[in-house]
């Protein structure tokens, strides 16, 4: 329920502080929400699982966040940033198909 | 609840990786953590609840601004072209204003000469003088019989296009009138007394120009087409006479039955000219010795 709580305030704080994006960091913007999502997704269905841990979902919510900014960095520097992000986007959008199913078999067992 | 992690045995590397991709959504590391609790028997404690909290309001932290700066990002190409179109608006109502202003204070110029002028009899001379060089410079609209000339193309005829074969109907290259043409009658016009002309309605200024580019004819600039109405102000009973007996009337005369061009004169007893689209003043000089008044 506090999560919950958390991410609604997140959302709200994002929107009405809406602080400035500096311009190197935008490309990375859309990939670590998506990132971010995967990891909590992953949370929410390990925890209806019962087999939610803190500490994995921390590592894991940060490092899949890191990871998938350096996976775009380095496309970008390669000039394959926009095939990789795809990829980024495909894998991890994949994951959140499968764990959402997972959660909604979950709640209501269908 | 057990979380099944089942890879299938057979096939190839690349079905196992996608079969992998689609089935274990979940990180293996839950049930890694979950297995090491059960073998120290903890249970799953969240202790650590802050940092969850905290990785969750910083998820939802750049949801919010992720969204805001797309909604911000998005539509700047569009708000560039309307900021550019609103640009040209607002400039263009303020060419029009301005040539608006322009005339306004044309008129009011020109009234403020006639007043200074009309006071003395050198003024009124003055006066006229400038009248007949603005009705000469096209300066001013002007009205007043006249006589009308139409010149046109030839009907065009039928052929056969030497490349294709398909019949084609082309105005035959004798039957075209030119800009030569087009002079030549505004100059037979200019020599039978005319004091005003115009050419489809583009009124011919001192510095006018009738030339031809790629296929159409401009005068002054603007393009004008077949028939060509030479629309001339002058005194009828001098002007038709004298263009109808010049050279050049009865060389088209000539034409018009040899080539099919149109040639017509008509006498017109209101022909009205506007002014000449644009003018620039290049040259001025003031008159040797003020004759009168000045500015007060």
């Amino acid at each position: 329920m506090i999560p919950a709580f958390a991410l609604v305030v997140g959302v709200a704080l994002g929107l009405f502080l809406d602080p400035t994006v500096p311009l190197w960091l935008q490309p990375y913007l859309p990939i670590a929400v998506v990132a971010a999502l995967d990891a909590v997704f992953g949370g929410i269905r390990a925890r209806l699982d019962g087999i939610f841990d803190a500490k994995v979902f921390v590592v894991s919510f940060v490092s899949n966040v890191l990871v998938a900014a350096l996976v775009v960095f380095l496309g970008d520097k390669l000039g394959v940033g926009g095939q990789l992000s795809t990829a980024v986007v495909v894998v991890l959008g994949i994951r959140i198909f499968g764990n959402a199913a997972a959660i909604r078999r979950h709640v209501f067992h269908a | 609840m057990a979380v099944s992690s089942h890879r299938p045995k057979s096939g190839s590397t690349t079905a196992a990786m996608l079969s992998s991709l689609l089935d274990d959504t979940l990180d293996p590391a839950y049930a890694e953590a979950a297995a090491r609790r059960g073998e120290r028997g903890e249970t799953a404690r969240s202790q650590t609840l802050p940092l969850v909290v905290g990785c969750v309001l910083v998820l939802g932290m750049v949801l919010g601004v992720a969204y805001s700066d797309t909604r911000a990002e998005a539509p700047s190409s569009e708000r560039a072209r309307l900021a550019l179109l609103a640009d040209v608006q607002r400039e263009s109502a303020r060419s029009a204003q301005l040539q608006d202003r322009l005339e306004e204070l044309r008129a009011g110029v020109a009234e403020a000469v006639d007043d200074a002028l009309a006071a003395t009899q050198e003024g009124r001379r003055q006066s006229a003088l400038v009248r007949q060089l603005e009705t000469a410079t096209a300066v001013v609209a002007v009205d007043g019989p006249g006589l009308v000339v139409t010149l046109s193309d030839a009907p065009p005829e039928e052929s056969t296009d030497p490349v294709t074969g398909e019949p084609t109907e082309a105005v035959p290259e004798a039957g075209l009138v030119l800009d030569i043409d087009v002079q030549a009658v505004v100059n037979a016009l200019w020599a039978a007394g005319a004091e005003a002309i115009s050419v489809d309605g583009e009124r011919l200024a001192p510095t006018s120009s009738i030339r031809t580019a790629g296929e159409a004819i401009l005068v002054d600039f603007r393009p004008v087409a077949s028939p060509y109405l030479v629309e001339a102000i002058g005194d009828p009973d001098l002007l038709v006479p004298r263009f109808a007996g010049s050279e050049t009337a009865g060389r088209y005369d000539a034409y018009r039955q040899l080539y099919g061009i149109g040639f017509d004169l008509a006498r017109a007893e209101e022909l009205s000219l506007a002014a000449a689209t644009d003018y620039d003043l290049r040259y001025a000089e003031s008159t040797s010795t003020p004759r009168f008044g000045g500015p007060r």
